[in-house]
């Protein structure tokens, strides 16, 4: 690995230095640790140099190395595509914990990024808290580029190719959606990314843009009942003493909340879906029931008696 | 040696290297802290960089780097002043982590600046692209400080299987949110054993100013659903319309169509009264396979809440 290093430290000096494209065979003349002898022992060497530069960030170009554009060579670019977000140490400090505590499948966003941010002013405490934000870090990562330097996604979903633009990301219950209109339609729509397979990048940079105001949390809905085209009807629904406070607890501020002599509650609940809300009534099983409308009453006796 | 330890290094002193250079006079302790480096790997770092240099690797070729008294000293090294940028997909991961904890109210205001900040320069165009919402019960900043205090805490929990309530004492010893849910997990007095609680059943918790004696190495939290010896299996079929089980549930897949067709699963849970819920709930869009044990629960259940209804 020293060798390794030594041998990578030297050549990005070098291209960090002279300020102009340099050619591989400068590069293996040049720089120490590259072998002169073997053209096949170079080029896999050189190879393997290039791709572990590019994994960190380094924005390693070919470019002409003259106006006639006979030859190329290897240019790092200056700077950065995105300007210094100018973290202060408390700031840095609080995005460390954010990292340590959160998990995408099981990898922490954390130290190889935060090193690049200037690390951070305190050692990592024993941190009780977890989460996990879900498994597939391949696609993940995939995805994360493409959203970044607005190109398509090319994936299957439910059995049809798509090639998709992906306007946004949003984690919700346990899962990613990926929020977009497929290429040649305006509608936006929403996939789970983990039913999404395989996913490939594919097409130029800038290839859309977002329309303006988007926000990729609109598309995903507070409660599953409100998941829908339009609000269609108000449904109140009464739970027993004994489950009322789990009830309450799930709706959130979603539902206006009448407390019962006996302990129990009313919910008044906005519907879009009404199977959403018999599923999610029949969850409590006889320990609650829905009053009005007299439609979706009956509704859930049908399905019940099946 | 691996590539990804390879990377590792090179990764951190490639950042430690600008930053020593921004702050002259700094420490051996603050470098050190920073980047996650003992004394003696920072000085095997700087002796590489010591090393390395112009091609021509003469003395005035190289760069300098070395530990004076307490000072991290690097000259000779300007071209290396510019930290490496973020990948798209380290930045996005930060952003979202950074997300995903405010969702929790558990975080520093710090952390909503350096969220905004990111953002701000990895989608400079107005709109919110990425979104991360942990929802929780409430509970979470509670159980968090009782477990990093060590904290006995009394729970009131009903169970999602059985629905049935229980008072017990409680060990904390991590509290952590998968596919979807929050969870604590620690030493169940009740139980005598390590058990795993879902936070939005907890119905009501009191911290009781006792102390414990944690465990010397915390097990690893269970992050995925495990199935258990003495879970109950049914199969069932679903229709076009009741795909979405397979998003929602650990099933496995016995026999799938094209297109979004009808799915056969294996359907596992805790408890029978799960898949009868379930079962109930899809109504004509599922049909049981096979689960004599689900069927039964299923037929129970359909009286109890008819009865309900029809007064």
């Amino acid at each position: 690995m020293q060798k390794v290093i030594e041998r990578i430290l030297n050549l990005l000096a070098f291209l960090l230095n002279v300020d102009r494209p340099v050619t591989a065979d400068e590069i293996r003349m040049t720089v120490a640790g590259y072998d002169r002898s073997s053209d096949e022992a170079f080029r896999r060497t050189f190879e393997r140099d290039k791709g572990l530069l590019r994994r960190l960030g380094i924005r390693l170009e070919l470019r002409p190395t003259d106006v006639w554009e006979v030859e190329h060579g290897y240019t790092v670019l200056p700077g950065s595509e995105f300007p210094d977000p100018g973290l202060t140490d408390d700031e840095r400090a609080a995005l460390w914990i954010a990292a340590q505590v959160v998990r995408m499948g099981g990898r922490s966003s954390g130290p190889d990024a935060m090193f690049k941010l200037g690390g951070t002013p305190l050692a990592p405490a024993g941190e009780p808290l977890a989460a996990d934000l879900g498994t597939q870090e391949d696609d993940l990562a995939e995805v994360f580029t493409a959203i970044t330097v607005r190109r398509h996604l090319a994936f299957t979903y439910r059995g049809r190719e798509r090639t998709v633009a992906p306007f946004g990301l949003a984690h919700r219950r346990g899962h990613w959606y990926l929020i977009g209109p497929e290429r040649g339609d305006d509608l936006i729509k929403v996939f789970r990314l983990d039913r999404a397979t395989p996913v490939t990048t594919t097409g130029e940079a800038g290839g859309f843009e977002r329309p303006e105001g988007f926000s990729a949390v609109s598309f995903v809905p507070n409660a599953p009942w409100e998941a829908g085209d339009a609000i269609e009807t108000t449904a109140l629904v009464r739970i027993d003493p004994e489950l009322a406070w789990w009830a309450e607890r799930q709706v959130h501020d979603s539902a206006a909340v009448t407390r019962l002599p006996d302990g129990g509650v009313e919910l008044s609940l906005r519907v879009a879906n009404p199977d959403a809300l018999i599923g999610w009534v029949l969850s409590f099983e006889d320990g609650a029931e829905i009053i009005e409308p007299a439609e979706l009453r009956q509704r859930i006796i049908e399905r019940v008696a099946g | 040696m691996s590539s990804a330890r390879t990377a590792s290094r090179l990764n951190r002193l490639l950042g430690m290297l600008p930053w020593v250079i921004a702050h002259p006079g700094t420490t051996v302790d603050e470098v050190c802290t920073r980047f996650g480096y003992d004394r003696r790997s920072l000085v095997a770092d700087l002796n590489l960089v010591f090393v390395c240099g112009q091609p021509g690797y003469g003395p005035d070729d190289l760069m300098v780097a070395y530990i004076d008294d307490d000072e991290v000293v690097v000259e000779m090294a300007d071209y290396f002043s510019d930290p490496v940028q973020l990948t798209a997909p380290e930045a996005l991961g930060l952003i979202a982590s950074g997300m995903a904890m405010l969702s929790t109210g558990e975080a520093p205001e710090a952390l909503r600046r350096a969220v905004d900040k990111l953002a701000a320069v990895i989608f400079p165009e107005a709109g919110e692209v990425l979104a991360v919402d942990l929802p929780e019960p409430g509970m979470v900043g509670e159980l968090r400080r009782a477990a990093a205090d060590h904290e006995v805490v009394h729970l009131v929990y009903t169970a999602i299987a059985s629905d049935r309530t229980t008072e017990r004492d409680i060990e904390p010893w991590m509290v952590l949110s998968t596919l979807g849910n929050w969870y604590v997990t620690g030493f169940c007095r009740l139980a005598g054993d390590e058990r795993v609680f879902r936070i939005d059943r907890i119905r009501s918790l009191r911290p009781t100013g006792e102390r414990f004696e944690p465990p010397a190495e915390t097990p690893p939290p269970l992050v995925s659903y495990h199935r258990g010896d003495d879970d109950v299996v049914c199969e069932m079929t679903l229709s076009a319309r009741a795909r979405w089980v397979t998003d929602y549930y650990p099933v496995e897949i016995v026999e799938d169509t094209e297109e979004g067709g009808p799915v056969t699963i294996r359907f596992f849970a805790g408890d029978p009264s799960v898949a009868a819920r379930l079962l109930l709930r899809l109504g004509g869009e599922a049909k049981l396979v096979s689960g004599d044990e689900v069927a039964a629960e299923v037929a129970d259940l359909r009286r109890r809440i008819l009865a309900r209804y029809r007064g």
